[in-house]
């Protein structure tokens, strides 16, 4: 007997997960071989049993790290983004120097985050700032940038005069869903640069320092993907509370345009 | 589907296949060696600007031998463990650590002892003279990580001392160039790194030195040659010739200092002035004998399973023994 269509559909992402794991774990136990090479899915299931001391107070030092950044990121790039996006003049006057920014990776500016934050957790947080800033201000400015000229013509008719109404009640509405996309993407590159943030020593814990500064150093390959399955795991989770709080309750007015 | 993607699809495929089959035909006739940037590697540097490893391996059918520069040993013996290197200049530490996790090779030459420094703050230096290691309480101080040559012999000073590594100091985890760039901003106090960073660091002022490892651990090993377990089983008279140009460019440093150093500068890009300063400062020697590597090492192997010890029990893993991290025969043989 078939399940439901409806149970079916439920399960859809089961049965790929699981070919996945079968074939690593087949792989690894008869055509690899070497577990410092890639161990089995069985394995880096045990170091998670092994590591059961030290993975709360990694993934919290490594949250506090991303909220700094975060937050930084967000206080910064939307202010900056609405300017940049309202205004033609600053746009002009910052284009340039965001665009010769932001293909600097994250990584490279760990010398310079040892020297003006010294090792601490900011050093860290500057770090994932920069991962996260440039999405959220290109998400920002473009929402700011392509509000429609009628809606603008029609908030003056209806009395909002001057920019700052205008931004209020006219261009942040219009905005938000660019804002949150660019903020979405800044998150994921955010927590991408997480293990750069953590692997010159800021802490004494956190998911990257322990991933690169002690398993990678004594080779130990399974709790580096145990770590590595940790830091998608918790991915997934932050963009699915993002994505039910604020895409489906925030923007619930948006469902319909499209589907 | 139209013609022209067929071809152009074609094209890609000839293309990646190219792409593949040169990876594999270039590894032929090459020799990979691993190295890093300290003058306690000097051999290294010495034997390749000499052009002895291509000369003296030509006859056993090596036409090149490709240098490659690890900022530590950790990636270095990660590049081993995946197969791309066949011998590695390398602290004695990260090998043991790489061979309880499986790594298939061993030690056959000792590369140097000694040559670490403690580098303290100046302002701290007249603190450290009156109360000595007693000072360093409280401190912060950047040096390898842990399992890591230095990391042990700080460790085993520090509670030597009364002084626990883990709650009475802070001890970062850092490369010796971010440790120097660390003590230059004030964000440690302390550093412990090998030649020729501690005379780098007391020429650019940001520090001074107190304490030669020497004084610490006499005689402690620090680099060694590792050669992988494939070349050791299927071309010994290579490894015999490998150690014989080491021997060579071992002595021709104990011989010219000076112009080692200028190698070195050359290699690394930094000023010759400074390495010919640490050289003669150091208390690192260049030496070719595993032998006198051994009790030390087995040292480290024992503190390493320490750190690991809930892991490797779980796992199965026994403390390694001589024959396990040593293969002494190719250097006694040629010795005698």
């Amino acid at each position: 007997m078939r399940p439901p269509a409806a149970i079916r559909e439920k399960v859809l992402w089961l049965a790929p997960l699981i070919t996945a794991i079968v074939l690593w774990e087949f792989l690894a136990g008869y055509v690899v071989k070497n577990p410092a090479l890639l161990p089995r899915f069985s394995e880096v299931v045990f170091s998670f049993y092994l590591l059961r001391k030290n993975i709360p107070s990694d993934i919290l030092t490594s949250f506090l790290h991303f909220s700094i950044g975060l937050a930084l990121a967000f206080s910064i790039a939307l202010p900056l983004g609405i300017g940049m996006g309202w205004f033609r003049n600053v746009f002009k006057a910052v284009d340039p120097i965001i665009e010769i920014l932001r293909p600097i990776p994250p990584l490279a500016w760990i010398p310079l985050a040892i020297v003006w934050f010294h090792l601490t957790h900011y050093a860290a947080g500057f770090i994932i700032f920069l991962g996260a800033f440039f999405p959220i201000l290109i998400g920002s400015y473009t929402g700011f940038r392509d509000v429609p000229r009628v809606l603008v013509e029609t908030g003056k008719v209806l009395g909002c005069i001057g920019d700052k109404k205008l931004i209020r009640y006219v261009a942040l509405p219009y905005a938000l869903p660019s804002v949150a996309t660019g903020t979405r993407v800044g998150m994921g590159v955010g927590w991408m640069s997480l293990v750069a943030a953590e692997m010159f020593g800021v802490s004494k814990s956190g998911l990257g320092f322990r991933l690169f500064n002690e398993f990678y150093y004594w080779k130990q390959m399974d709790y580096v993907i145990a770590y590595m399955l940790i830091l998608g795991l918790l991915a997934l989770i932050l963009d699915r509370l993002f994505r039910h709080f604020v895409e489906d309750k925030l923007f619930r007015w948006k469902k319909g345009i499209v589907k | 589907m139209e013609r022209r993607t067929v071809i152009s699809l074609i094209a890609i495929g000839a293309i990646a296949v190219t792409v593949l089959l040169a990876g594999c035909v270039e590894k032929k006739n090459t020799l990979n060696l691993g190295y890093q940037p300290s003058t306690h590697q000097l051999a290294a540097m010495v034997a390749a600007e000499k052009g002895w490893w291509e000369e003296d391996l030509a006859k056993f059918g090596i036409d090149e031998v490709e240098l490659f520069l690890f900022p530590s040993g950790p990636p270095e013996m990660t590049a081993m463990l995946a197969g791309d290197l066949d011998v590695a200049y390398v602290g004695t530490a990260p090998p043991i650590s790489a061979l309880y996790e499986g790594l298939d090779a061993k030690i056959i030459a000792g590369v140097q002892t000694q040559g670490s420094a403690i580098v303290i703050r100046p302002e701290l230096v007249e603190d450290y003279e009156r109360d000595g290691v007693l000072s360093l309480k409280g401190k912060t101080i950047a040096t390898y990580p842990p399992g890591s040559i230095q990391h042990t012999i700080l460790s085993k000073w520090l509670s030597d001392n009364g002084i626990d590594p883990e709650t009475d100091v802070d001890i970062k985890a850092m490369t010796p160039s971010d440790a120097a760039s660390a003590i230059g901003a004030k964000s440690v106090d302390v550093v412990f790194v090998p030649s020729p960073h501690p005379a780098i660091i007391e020429d650019e002022g940001t520090g001074t030195i107190v304490k030669w490892s020497g004084e610490i651990w006499p005689n402690h090993a620090c680099c060694c040659l590792v050669a992988s377990g494939t070349l050791i089983r299927e071309h010994p008279e290579i490894v015999t010739q490998i150690i014989q140009t080491h021997i060579n460019a071992t002595e021709y440093i104990n011989e010219h200092p000076d112009e080692a150093a200028e190698i070195f500068a050359k290699w690394q890009g930094a000023d010759a002035s400074t390495i010919k300063h640490s050289m003669e400062i150091t208390d690192a020697q260049w030496i070719h004998d595993p032998h006198l590597e051994v009790e030390s090492s087995l040292g480290y192997a024992e503190v390493i399973y320490g750190i690991n010890r809930e892991r490797y029990e779980a796992k199965g893993i026994e403390p390694l023994r001589e024959a396990d991290i040593f293969d002494s025969s190719f250097y006694d043989e040629l010795v005698g």
